[in-house]
């Protein structure tokens, strides 16, 4: 059977799969399906310094093959971080990616720091893409910024520094590369597209905050693209995000040139969907004659 | 809770009115495990359009059959691809998701249901007749033909009150001046209701006065049913932040949440 281990910033992860922030929870009913332990790695919903409670409903509705949410990331902060949810993290015996976010750079340096003290983290992802907060998406638009926070950030941690990027920008791959030029030592790609439904009933935008997250089947083709153009310009590894739905979905993402991928939205479709693609990442590299996933990151660029 | 995600089988599919289903499913652990309360997501296309389950009240759940029964309105994309199931054909279904109802600690509720919101305490009357509770049902609707559940409620209530708007069948008017006449006399220990944004208000007011414990079963939109996705909050009445229908509900005390 083929090697499924992968290596981020010089930390092992046994497989290449795992949650992308803000989808999935450590709970009990998660656990009814399979462990999280059985994951390459694990992630949190984005933690800010402070509890916030999120946006007005209705916070999602249904696109063609997708799904627009406008949440607003309601966490507990980041005392409830470390006292509730990184000792229920801890227990599944995998690395954890802490995704953090702030309103400014000093926020952000603070609540890095205060995870990267507990020394149980083995990243850090910076959240600088999610498109529910007024500010959220700026962060990876601007290059000056985007420099900035991860520069800083990485000079205040001794842990590896994921920067999660938005594809709202004229071109994300330039943005992967300041990213890399600031010490990120991976980058997530993608964040979800902001979009809108209109209610014609209403006539008035359907979310409570007019604007949501696009995620879902419909963006898998786009958030490929950005790996793969990412890759060519990029040494650091990428995690691969966007649509995926099946075992199928995320080997295209590894051949267009990611390390690992994570899994958002499709949790909530099939509840076994990790699992699946574990497992069906490991006979495509069998049926392939392959010995390792390490082999088909970024395959498809030869022909290219 | 365990939760389960598994294949159900159809058994029967019938049309109820123009715009009802009642579907009968075959599934062993939620036939088993499902309570009053708990609800189903069910996904009957193998396409992602649409993208999300639905969610369904479990309305029957009989664990020596392994049967249960969802009753559906027939309303969007979703509802339509699930009134086109054939027999025998199999439908994915994740449950049973939400808080059930395990305290009967009291002797006697009234359920003032409107619409396809009947189906939500079908379940809640099957369960406290078994344990001697008395059940007093108000069932209410537009007109006759979308009377919902109506012979299941009539066989678990101690008694049933049916009211329609335009009063084809029962007392002709609304369903809140029947309830109003059973409050004092013989009273409620708990008043539940679900399918109408009036009749949860009413529960809420009556609540507040001090004359019943109301509670409501609150339906919305929602993704995944078990607390990921945060897509069906409903706000706190402390107003500091929202609950999820899904995890901490599907049934609250009416005076816990907000109701537009």
């Amino acid at each position: 059977m083929a090697s499924l281990e992968v290596e981020i910033a010089g930390i092992r992860l046994k497989n290449p799969v795992m949650p992308a922030s803000g989808a999935y929870e450590y709970s009990e009913e998660r656990k009814s399906f399979f462990s999280p332990g059985e994951l390459g790695a694990i992630i949190n919903k984005t933690i800010f310094l402070e509890k916030r409670i999120g946006n007005p409903p209705p916070r999602i509705v249904e696109t063609p093959c997708g799904m627009l949410n406008a949440i607003g990331i309601p966490t507990g902060g980041i005392e409830d971080f470390i006292e509730t949810q990184l000792p229920k993290m801890e227990s599944f015996g995998v690395p954890i990616i802490a995704s953090v976010a702030g309103n400014s750079i000093e926020d952000f340096l603070e609540v890095s720091e205060r995870v990267a003290e507990t020394g149980k983290v083995s990243f850090i992802e910076l959240n600088l893409s999610c498109p529910n907060l007024s500010e959220g998406i700026e962060w990876a638009r601007d290059r000056k910024q985007l420099f900035s926070v991860i520069e800083r950030v990485k000079a205040s941690v001794d842990i590896p520094i994921i920067a999660k990027l938005s594809p709202m920008v004229s071109d994300v791959a330039e943005m992967a590369a300041v990213s890399e030029d600031a010490g990120a030592d991976a980058v997530a790609l993608i964040n979800t597209y902001k979009g809108m439904v209109i209610d014609i009933e209403e006539k008035k935008p359907l979310l409570g905050n007019l604007t949501g997250g696009l995620s879902g089947p419909a963006i898998h083709p786009l958030a490929v693209y950005a790996v793969f153009s990412s890759y060519r310009k990029i040494k650091i590894p990428i995690i691969g995000i966007g649509g995926i739905a099946s075992w199928s979905n995320a080997v295209e993402m590894i051949l267009a040139g990611a390390t690992a991928v994570g899994i958002g939205m499709y949790n909530f479709v099939n509840p076994m969907v990790m699992k699946e693609v574990i497992e069906g990442i490991s006979n495509y590299l069998d049926d392939n004659g392959f010995n390792s996933v390490k082999e088909i990151v970024g395959l498809a660029h030869r022909l290219g | 809770m365990k939760v389960f995600y598994e294949k159900a089988k159809v058994i029967s599919l019938k049309r109820i009115g123009d715009s009802y289903l009642e579907i009968v499913l075959e599934n062993r652990n939620i036939a088993r495990w499902g309570r009053p309360a708990n609800f189903v997501l069910i996904k009957g296309w193998e396409n992602y359009d649409p993208l999300l389950a639905r969610p369904f009240d479990i309305v029957q759940a009989d664990g020596e059959t392994g049967r249960f029964m969802l009753v559906i309105k027939v309303t969007g994309r979703g509802t339509r691809l699930l009134a086109k199931l054939e027999d025998k054909s199999e439908v994915s279904v994740i449950g049973p998701l939400g808080k059930a109802i395990e305290d009967f600690s009291i002797s006697r509720i009234g359920l003032l249901v409107r619409g396809v919101g009947a189906a939500a305490v079908v379940l809640l009357a099957e369960k406290a007749r078994e344990r001697g509770i008395e059940v007093y049902t108000f069932l209410s609707a537009s007109t006759g033909s979308r009377l919902v559940c109506r012979e299941l409620l009539e066989k678990y209530s101690t008694e049933i009150e049916i009211a329609t708007d335009d009063g084809t069948i029962g007392y002709h008017g609304d369903a809140r001046e029947r309830v109003s006449a059973y409050l004092d006399e013989p009273g409620f220990d708990r008043l539940y209701t679900c399918g109408s944004r009036r009749f949860a208000r009413f529960v809420k007011d009556m609540d507040k006065q001090g004359r019943i414990e109301g509670y409501l079963f609150l339906e919305t939109y929602m993704a995944c049913g078990m607390g990921d996705c945060h897509g069906c909050a409903v706000g706190k009445a402390t107003g500091e932040g929202y609950y999820l229908v899904c995890k901490d509900g599907p049934v609250f005390r009416s005076s816990d949440v907000v109701i537009d």
